[in-house]
């Protein structure tokens, strides 16, 4: 009885594994030990890759039933915005001011609503007002950005920064007149609040307010320009304290810095783009898609359409190969021994960041309270709901999540591929491909599809090579084992919607 | 005394369709009152409007005395207002424990009521580890009635209790809506006549999306005609539906 209740539930998990005991003798004894392990672990690689991918699509569809065609991108910002940092933070330290700004402007909401829904205005005016705020907001914010100096303020003086004259980091050129150097930031907070003010709905006195939110907006909005001034005045000693830290630190602080990025892009694109357009599911397709190409676009420009290198960091390069994993903790070197194969360290550090992920997002899922009301909801949206869960919060955060998974997984990628536009466009497809194999909404269906894909690929190059095929047989293996898994369960391994 | 919900001519599309064209209900505390009507009347869309799910285009509707039409959902349920569904839309993936976790709106609500709830219905405690899918039909609506006392409901809207359950276990079911109604009022749709009848206080007709009939119970019971004209004839005597 319970062994027949321990296969009702875990018929998938068992008929997989027992596929991967009889997949890996057959393979040690086939291919030999040695091209064996080297394309295991090749796999394992891209399987890490993929996971990090399709974890974030699979959440947000299986919660929200939302495409996000733009998450290969996020993924390819999370490497650029990781490169950039752990390169050259310095347009990164130039860049957040300007956004801090923006938002502290904008968290004066909170605050402005009581005041300014109390103006008297006609209705005409009241659709008018909003519209003119928002297009002054976006001339004052082009002004901002573009630094046209019209006011003469490129003859104040320059910003004095302490940095000691042997530094060889420090550059003339980075300098800016003071006057710009508060300026810029200045403008993109006035644009903020006047953004805030026309989704204040001024003049609409129907709207009720909550009068405790004030005090929780002037507190939001006293920190947000605390961390705003902090920013403006570190933007040019910071790149230069970041570039002298130790460099498996600031690789440590790139993962994050991009995780980040994710974060806060997920945040901005759920509230503003997605949010609008639950009601119409194919519009969201057509939106994340649209924006996908924006993002390409203004990657192209910020970056030129250029292909970068990022360079491993010092644990990893170490010339020489580490007799195994424990001697590599003290070498640090490029390569490890692993079973008689020579192997990249990093490309460890790749398999062991997404078994990690994996790991917290199993404790996430099922420790926590978020995690239950995920899991609930990927079921039934409605009934959490009407428990009275505000499930819009829920789908930012996942959102957020999702963007910021694919972020490090671009980041953590970065030193191993070349960082450029396209490089999310393969990691998506074969994200959607790892979300359909593994079930919709299941995260450890994205775990297992995620492996079984990196598999198929890896081995499936070893058995091209070997028996002279042509290349695109491996990429054919991933969307053959799709096609297989739908005709065998159509709702995918793990899948449980319809 | 002030009615604990008062609906008011109420309105609801669904896509382009016009389910409800004006249903009026009053619901006094403390008491149990039931909507009856044929299939697809719209007893159910009406418990969903009330609840923000499927939001009322017209009509108000006033719960403890504030307007909540047009508020969201998750704001109407967190001012004490428990659903519990049709088809008992329990979490399959989660355990019965979370189940009824999920439902807390202040750490501790689950402690505090625990007992109450294991006391009407004892199995869910023998069961509290399984996963939601593996209880059986009845258990998953003794499931979903329990997790809608987990927080400190006032108004609990319950849809077909009874639907699909064992004589056995709507004689259960009956009895624990009858304890539970002793601490919140109860805004019932039932479909099976005789645990309507034997639960409920007030009752209300609907009919075509609109309110139609109101009364106490005990004078429906011998109403054969109405019954006849609104319920159809099986369910006068037998209760059962189809």
């Amino acid at each position: 009885m319970r062994l027949k209740e321990l296969w009702r539930d875990n018929r998938m998990l068992i008929i997989l594994t027992v596929m991967v005991i009889v997949l890996t003798i057959l393979g040690l004894t086939g291919m030999g030990t040695q091209s064996f392990v080297r394309t295991a672990l090749s796999g394992l690689t891209l399987g890490s890759l993929f996971f990090m991918v399709a974890a974030g699509l699979t959440l947000i569809f299986g919660l929200m039933d939302v495409l996000n065609f733009a998450h290969g991108s996020m993924f390819m910002l999370g490497a650029y915005m990781g490169w950039q940092f752990y390169t050259n933070p310095t347009f990164l330290f130039g860049i957040v001011p300007l956004i801090a700004a923006f938002i502290t402007g904008m968290s004066l909401l909170l605050v402005l609503q009581p005041l300014v829904v109390r103006w008297k205005l006609s209705e005409e005016r009241q659709k008018q007002l909003p519209r003119l705020l928002n297009v002054v907001a976006v001339v004052l914010s082009f002004i901002a950005v573009r630094g046209v100096d019209f006011l003469g303020l490129a003859d104040t003086a320059m910003v004095s920064i302490a940095v000691s004259a042997t530094d060889p980091l420090a550059e003339i050129s980075a300098q800016e007149p003071l006057g710009l150097f508060w300026f810029r930031p200045l403008l993109l907070m006035l644009a903020g609040g006047l953004i805030a003010l026309a989704s204040a709905r001024p003049g609409d006195k129907t709207h009720s307010v909550d009068k405790s939110a004030v005090r929780k907006g002037w507190i939001g909005f006293g920190l947000l320009l605390v961390l705003t001034i902090v920013l403006v005045l570190v933007r040019e000693s910071g790149p230069v304290a970041v570039l002298l830290m130790n460099g498996n630190l600031r690789f440590l602080l790139s993962l994050v810095v991009g995780t980040l990025s994710g974060f806060g892009l997920g945040v901005a694109v759920e509230r503003v783009l997605v949010r609008t357009l639950y009601v119409r599911p194919f519009f969201i397709v057509l939106m994340t898609l649209g924006l996908s190409f924006v993002i390409r676009e203004v990657v192209q420009l910020l970056w030129d359409p250029l292909a970068y290198q990022m360079s491993r960091p010092p644990a990893f390069s170490q010339p020489g190969k580490a007799p195994n994993l424990l001697a590599w903790f003290s070498g640090n070197n490029t390569t490890v021994d692993i079973m008689g194969v020579t192997f990249p360290s990093y490309r460890i550090f790749i398999i062991f960041l997404g078994v990690i992920m994996f790991i917290g997002l199993i404790l996430l899922m099922q420790r926590t309270r978020i995690g239950m009301i995920i899991r609930a909801g990927v079921q039934d949206r409605e009934m959490v709901e009407a428990l009275g869960i505000n499930v819009q919060r829920v789908f930012l955060l996942v959102f957020a999540l999702g963007t910021a998974m694919a972020a490090l997984g671009g980041i953590g990628a970065a030193p191993f591929i070349p960082v450029k536009p396209e490089m999310g466009d393969a990691f998506q497809m074969q994200g959607f491909i790892t979300v359909v194999i593994g079930g919709m909404g299941s995260y450890v269906g994205a775990f297992i599809g995620a492996l079984l894909l990196g598999m198929a690929r890896a081995f499936g190059d070893y058995f091209a090579l070997k028996l002279s095929l042509s290349p695109a047989v491996a990429e054919a293996s991933t969307v053959i084992i799709m096609v297989i898994v739908l005709l065998v369960k159509p709702s995918g391994l793990f899948g449980k919607k319809e | 005394m002030e009615n604990t919900l008062e609906v008011k001519n109420i309105h609801t599309f669904i896509g382009q369709f016009h389910i409800l064209e004006g249903v009026s209900i009053a619901v006094q505390p403390g008491t149990i009152t039931v909507l009856l009507g044929r299939n697809g009347a719209g007893k159910t869309t009406t418990l969903k409007s009330i609840l923000g799910l499927t939001p009322p285009r017209e009509g108000t509707v006033v719960y403890q005395g504030k307007e909540i039409q047009g508020k969201r959902a998750y704001d109407i349920a967190s001012m004490g207002i428990g659903y519990v569904p049709e088809h008992r839309a329990v979490f399959r993936d989660l355990s019965v424990g979370e189940n009824l976790k999920i439902a807390e709106r202040k750490k501790g609500d689950l402690e505090s009521k625990a007992d109450f709830i294991f006391s009407l219905f004892p199995d869910l405690k023998r069961l509290y580890k399984l996963p939601g899918n593996h209880l059986s039909g009845g258990q998953q609506q003794m499931l979903a009635v329990a997790r809608a006392l987990v927080p400190d409901n006032k108004l609990l809207l319950i849809d077909e209790p009874s639907e699909g359950l064992a004589p056995i276990l709507i004689q259960e079911m009956m009895e624990a809506i009858r304890i539970l109604s002793a601490t919140s009022t109860v805004l019932l749709v039932e479909q099976n006549f005789l645990m309507a009848s034997q639960l409920a206080k007030y009752f209300y007709i609907i009919d075509d999306g609109k309110s139609v009939h109101e009364g106490l119970m005990k004078d429906l019971v011998g109403d054969e005609e109405l019954i006849y004209q609104y319920l159809g004839t099986s369910m006068g005597s037998t209760g059962g539906k189809k």
